[in-house]
């Protein structure tokens, strides 16, 4: 919202103030100052009307002249002048000595080639008017010696481009900001003065111009004012008008309308001048809109309306989008002469749907939208006829016609003046209070703890003691809140679960070389189709989508993981490790599950760039990275079971990747292993990536807070005995070490502990036959009282070669 | 047979020089000390050596023996010094560096998400998280914003499909689902479960319909405060951001409050803050967040008496307070992982 400051002095003197000051206050009173615009000649103290009595060559310079210049003063002043467009008896505007000119040129008492100088006369350029440099600045309308320059060029103006939120449509105008001001500043608001009023005074005795108004839908439309003026002479408005809607960038046009682009400037309230003679059938209807009805709003566009859009219409055709934009039909042009003037109120939803699905917003649907002063139509209309008869002639004609009723608003808030200062924290006053919502034109009633106040109808925003508690704060200043210190009392809760776990993902994996990085949750259909076809994705589509490439919600993190192993592959910058904790989401049975992932890459670029080569990584480097994220998550993913990847998976390599746990059956899995060698070459990535991604649902992570309870552990030293066997090299390696586990441990029979069985070797080649591998392990057998005896451990063990021999598929290697 | 002794000490003398490895070195020292070996034999002849030069010829063998050894050891230290040279491969230099990789770190917007955390947990907020695809009723309607509030425009908000459902978060009623605008939905979530006092802080990603540009991004960051209890006043809200200000920006930083406009606090104001770092970039005032006193209204919707608890609220964007502190230009390098935009906050 543009306010001129120049305007604003109409309703409250802030001559007093510099534009600092008011930006501050704007600022700290909750209207954000976005911007301010200075027009016209700024401010300039000390410059002032001068005429020139003498005017003689310097003695030593042939460019310069020595003039005598009366500014009002008793005695004229000797000026020093370079121009030479002027002669004795011109009046020019003199900066007199302590002036400032823009640039910050501060005028001083002088000597010039040997001669005083008190004082500068001005170009235009001089006093920021353009960039007139050619001569002094001659004031042809001789305005009266002595008087300052900003009387003489009244045009210059500030005007803050401020920032009004939602809840205040009250101060979408010059009267609702000056209130705030006058109220911030404790100064007196002063409205204009009408002449016109519901007496019929400046109103003659001839009938109406039109003759009814027929509101067909008063939910939409509960109050309306149609007056008529007749015999208006449409012209340019006045300088003045022209110079107030041109400081806030509005384009006048013609008197009449200018005057209601004014008045809802001036108070916010719309308002709609209809040429009279366009009003078919006589008669204005407030109706809704027919579906697919036509109307050329006044840009020239033309709209397609439905049923559910308020029109002003004559008998005939819709004249306005109610509330929003009249129609080139019904415009007043240069040959109106009878104007009727539309003053209403409209219910704010209706406009707000209108302006969104036509796409049409102005400054009326604006206000309208956000909720003018249900009580405000009558005084801006009389303001608006005032305006016309004193601007454009005409006269005011028969009975003004409303339709519906205005609006009853009668607001009371109960409020005891301890509640705010119970809400602030710190002290303020009574009668602070008292006079704080007194300047708002709150009414407060004597007495007592409990006040009773009477809130003004434009303030729909005030319903509560907490909305009166913004105000006085606001108005107090939010610069007295004191600075205190932070009182904190002890609450036994802990952290979220997820909140957690993520923090101790992030902090493994940083700690593991590797950097976090973190992407958009929103990917493209076509990556999701490409990657996650096994989902049903319409279920994960947006159903506004923004752009293209962001329209599903993204089912695993390794595709960002790629993108950035790509962006930094291409520009060289060398990173390879890297890792994001973020939220993805998983179709099952059509629905959407939001679930707490991490998920790590590694490149292994085919060109190694080190002067020093290391082992590459493989599927059990990333594997050894997953059970640690699985153990943080209080997962044992070992003991839920790897398994690999048989299907035709587009993502992983084959035979090369597996995957653990199932999220129907457990509530988390896990994909690992190296990345598909096509897919990653797609990427443009010359390399092996190894990825990881473990995702689980929020409600599954256990909170980590268990007390560990210590158990003893033996001090003797282990027997160990290691087993070859055949099998079939199908088989995993897990199933087979847990047969043998079993195995072994009932052969021990709890004599003493069977510790670990743990594969040491996996062979194939000589000696093994096709289609068989040799898996060796190692038994590690303890006691807790003593050291076992060869002799204990042989028996065990050659009761273990025995069931195996007798009871499994596997046989023996020796 | 002295010249056989002898013959064998040259022998293993001229020998030995070619022996570089351990089983090179087996097999020298067996082909004089092995069961077959040439000493061996030697020993073996001493039966026929004529008992009056027995002695004599028995430390000549003694001697050829401690020789052979000493030849062996000498030979067996050359070999186990080169293996050793091996195994410890070639003198480092220590300018040279390592091929292992570089030391991983945090986002930034993590970090910056960290500080913050850390500073409030210090004041008694415990970290409250939620869900990120959420329902119309807890980012709008129990956060006190009408029906017809911009914010819910299908061009400001987006949602999902309207039959979709989400098997971990349930619905109101029959509402739409949404990708969360503010984590705000988290305090409401939370103050359903648990009764005053409430101390959280919500950190969290959030999404809204917007062009992304320089300063705009369609999905960011959020953490909001919130502190429920008995009196808590606008003054306890100024000190606790003065606190976190100081803590972030250095103890010469202030705050200021501007009066705002949000649904669910009453009074609402949006936070500046000064500091001198701040000035090193160039900036004054810094308009950093929201915050305000919770509205009474959203008490009612999660069931506390708003007659008895006052509360408040705060919010920031983590992508701005990094900016802001780092002095980053576009909000678009967060997303971009360039590692030589990361590495500068590892």
């Amino acid at each position: 919202m543009l306010i001129s400051l120049s305007w604003l002095s109409n309703y409250v003197d802030l001559s007093d103030k510099s534009v600092e000051e008011i930006e501050y206050a704007m600022n700290m009173i909750g209207f954000e100052v976005e911007g301010t615009k200075e027009t016209g000649i700024p401010d300039l103290p000390k410059v002032v009307v001068g005429e020139v009595l003498s005017r003689e060559q310097h003695p030593d310079a042939d460019r310069l002249g020595v003039c005598e210049v009366n500014v009002g003063e008793e005695e004229a002043l000797q000026i020093v002048c370079g121009a030479s467009n002027y002669k004795v008896g011109d009046r020019i505007p003199v900066a007199t000595v302590g002036a400032r000119l823009p640039g910050n040129f501060k005028i001083k008492a002088s000597k010039l080639r040997g001669v005083k100088s008190f004082g500068m006369m001005c170009s235009p350029r001089e006093l920021g008017l353009g960039d007139d440099h050619d001569g002094l600045m001659i004031l042809n309308q001789r305005p009266d010696i002595g008087k300052p320059i900003n009387d003489v060029f009244t045009d210059s103006d500030t005007v803050l481009d401020i920032e009004v939120t939602p809840n205040r449509p009250d101060c979408l105008s010059h009267v609702g900001i000056a209130r705030e001001m006058a109220a911030y500043f404790g100064k007196a608001l002063t409205y204009p003065i009408l002449e016109t009023d519901f007496d019929g005074i400046r109103k003659t005795g001839e009938p109406t111009l039109i003759s009814e108004v027929d509101v067909q839908a008063p939910d939409d439309c509960p109050n309306y004012y149609a007056h008529s003026i007749k015999g208006v002479k449409i012209g340019p408005s006045p300088d003045w008008l022209k110079q107030y809607l041109e400081a806030v960038d509005q384009r006048p046009i013609n008197n009449v309308v200018d005057i209601t682009n004014f008045v809802l400037l001036e108070f916010g309230q719309p308002l709609h001048a209809f040429d009279a003679n366009k009003i078919g059938g006589n008669k204005i209807v407030v109706r809704k809109a027919t579906h697919d009805e036509k109307i050329v709003t006044l840009d020239e566009k033309e709209r397609t309306l439905n049923s559910d859009m308020l029109v002003i219409a004559d008998a005939e055709k819709p004249l306005v989008v109610a509330g929003v934009m009249g129609s080139v039909d019904a415009e007043v042009d240069d040959n109106t002469v009878d104007v009727v003037l539309e003053s209403a109120y409209f219910d704010p939803s209706g406009i707000r749907k209108t302006s969104r699905t036509l796409g049409l917003s102005s400054d009326s649907s604006y206000r309208f939208e956000r909720g003018v002063d249900p009580q405000g139509a009558n005084f801006a209309a009389l303001r608006t006829i005032d305006l016309i008869l004193d601007i454009a002639g005409g006269e005011l004609v028969g009975p003004y016609i409303q339709a519906g009723t205005e609006p009853v608003i009668e607001r009371e808030i109960e409020l005891n003046p301890q509640f705010i200062r119970d809400i602030a924290g710190y002290e303020i006053s009574d009668e602070r209070i008292r006079e704080i919502l007194e300047s708002l034109e709150c009414s407060v009633s004597d007495g007592g703890e409990s006040w009773v106040i009477k809130v003004p109808s434009w303030r729909g925003d005030l319903y509560r003691p907490a909305d009166l508690s913004e105000e006085i704060i606001r108005m107090f200043g939010t610069d007295q809140i004191p600075e205190s210190p932070v009182e904190v009392s002890g609450l036994i809760h802990q952290d979220a679960n997820t909140a957690s776990l993520n923090d101790r993902f992030s902090s493994y994996l940083a700690g593991q070389h590797f950097q976090e990085c973190v992407h958009y949750s929103l990917r493209s259909g076509d990556e999701a189709s490409q990657w996650f076809s096994r989902y049903s994705l319409d279920t994960l589509k947006l159903a506004n989508p923004f752009t293209s490439d962001q329209t599903h919600l993204r089912v695993s993190l390794i595709p960002g993981l790629l993108d950035t192993l790509k962006l930094n592959f291409a520009r060289k910058t060398g990173m390879e490790r890297v890792f994001e904790v973020g939220k993805v989401f998983h179709e099952y049975e059509g629905q959407v599950f939001e679930m707490v992932s991490v998920a790590f890459a590694i490149f292994q670029p085919d060109r190694d760039s080190s002067w020093k080569s290391r082992e590459e990584g493989d599927f059990y480097t990333a594997k050894n990275i997953l059970n640690a994220l699985g153990g943080l998550a209080n997962v044992n993913l070992e003991g839920v079971g790897y398994r690999s990847l048989s299907l035709g998976t587009s993502i992983w390599q084959e035979d090369h990747s597996a995957h653990v746990g199932s999220f129907s059956k457990q509530g988390f899995e896990a994909k690992l292993g190296m990345l598909n060698v096509n897919l990653v070459k797609e990427w443009d990535l010359e390399g092996t990536v190894l990825a990881g991604a473990f995702e689980i649902l929020p409600e599954r992570i256990k909170a980590s807070g268990k007390i560990v309870k210590f158990k003893p552990f033996s001090q003797f030293p282990p027997t160990e005995k290691d087993l070859a066997l055949l099998v079939d090299d199908t088989l995993l390696a897990e199933t087979v070490r847990r047969d043998l586990h079993k195995i072994t441990k009932r052969a021990v029979n709890n004599r003493y502990e069977l510790e670990s069985v743990s594969v040491f070797d996996v062979y194939t080649g000589e000696g093994v036959p096709e289609g068989k591998k040799s898996l060796a392990f190692n038994m590690k057998f303890r006691s807790n009282d003593r050291t076992l005896t060869d002799k204990e451990v042989g028996e065990v063990f050659n009761t273990v070669q025995q069931e195996i021999e007798s009871k499994t598929s596997y046989e023996l290697r020796s | 047979m002295e010249d056989t002794l002898k013959a064998l000490v040259s022998e293993a003398e001229e020998g030995i020089p070619s022996v570089h490895t351990r089983p090179e070195f087996e097999a020298f020292k067996a082909r004089f000390v092995g069961p077959n070996g040439s000493l061996k034999e030697a020993m073996r002849d001493m039966a026929q050596v004529p008992k009056e030069d027995k002695p004599r010829i028995g430390q000549l063998l003694n001697k050829t023996k401690q020789a052979l050894e000493a030849i062996f050891q000498t030979a067996l230290d050359k070999i186990e010094a080169a293996e050793l040279a091996a195994k410890l491969g070639d003198p480092i230099d220590p300018s040279l560096p390592s091929p292992d990789p570089a030391v991983g770190g945090l986002h930034p917007l993590t970090q910056v998400r960290n500080e913050i955390v850390r500073v409030l947990k210090s004041v008694g907020f415990i970290v409250a998280e939620g869900p990120e695809v959420e329902t119309e009723h807890f980012c709008f309607d129990a956060l006190n914003t009408p029906k017809d509030h911009p914010a819910r425009d299908l061009q400001d908000t987006f949602y999902l499909p309207n039959d979709a459902t989400v098997g971990n978060v349930s619905k109101h009623e029959d509402e739409r689902y949404l990708l969360r605008t503010h984590t705000s939905t988290v305090q409401i979530r939370t103050m359903l479960e648990q009764e005053p006092p409430v101390r959280i802080i919500s950190p969290g990603r959030c999404f809204r319909r917007d062009t992304t540009d320089a300063t705009h991004s369609a999905s960011f960051t959020q953490v909001e405060g919130l502190y429920v209890d008995k009196g808590v006043t606008v003054c306890d809200l100024k000190a606790i951001l003065d606190f976190l200000m100081k803590s972030l920006l250095g103890n010469d930083a202030k705050t200021r409050f501007r009066p705002h406009f949000f649904p669910y606090t009453e009074p609402s104001f949006e936070m500046d803050a000064q500091s001198s770092h701040l000035a090193k970039v160039g900036k004054d005032w810094v308009e950093l967040g929201g915050c305000g006193m919770v509205d009474p209204n959203v008490f009612k919707s999660v069931g506390y008496d708003p007659e008895v608890y006052s509360g408040y609220a705060f919010g920031f964007g983590i992508e701005r307070i990094a900016m802001i502190m780092y002095g980053i230009d576009d909000i678009r390098y967060f997303y971009q992982n360039d590692y030589r935009f990361l590495k500068q906050f590892s």
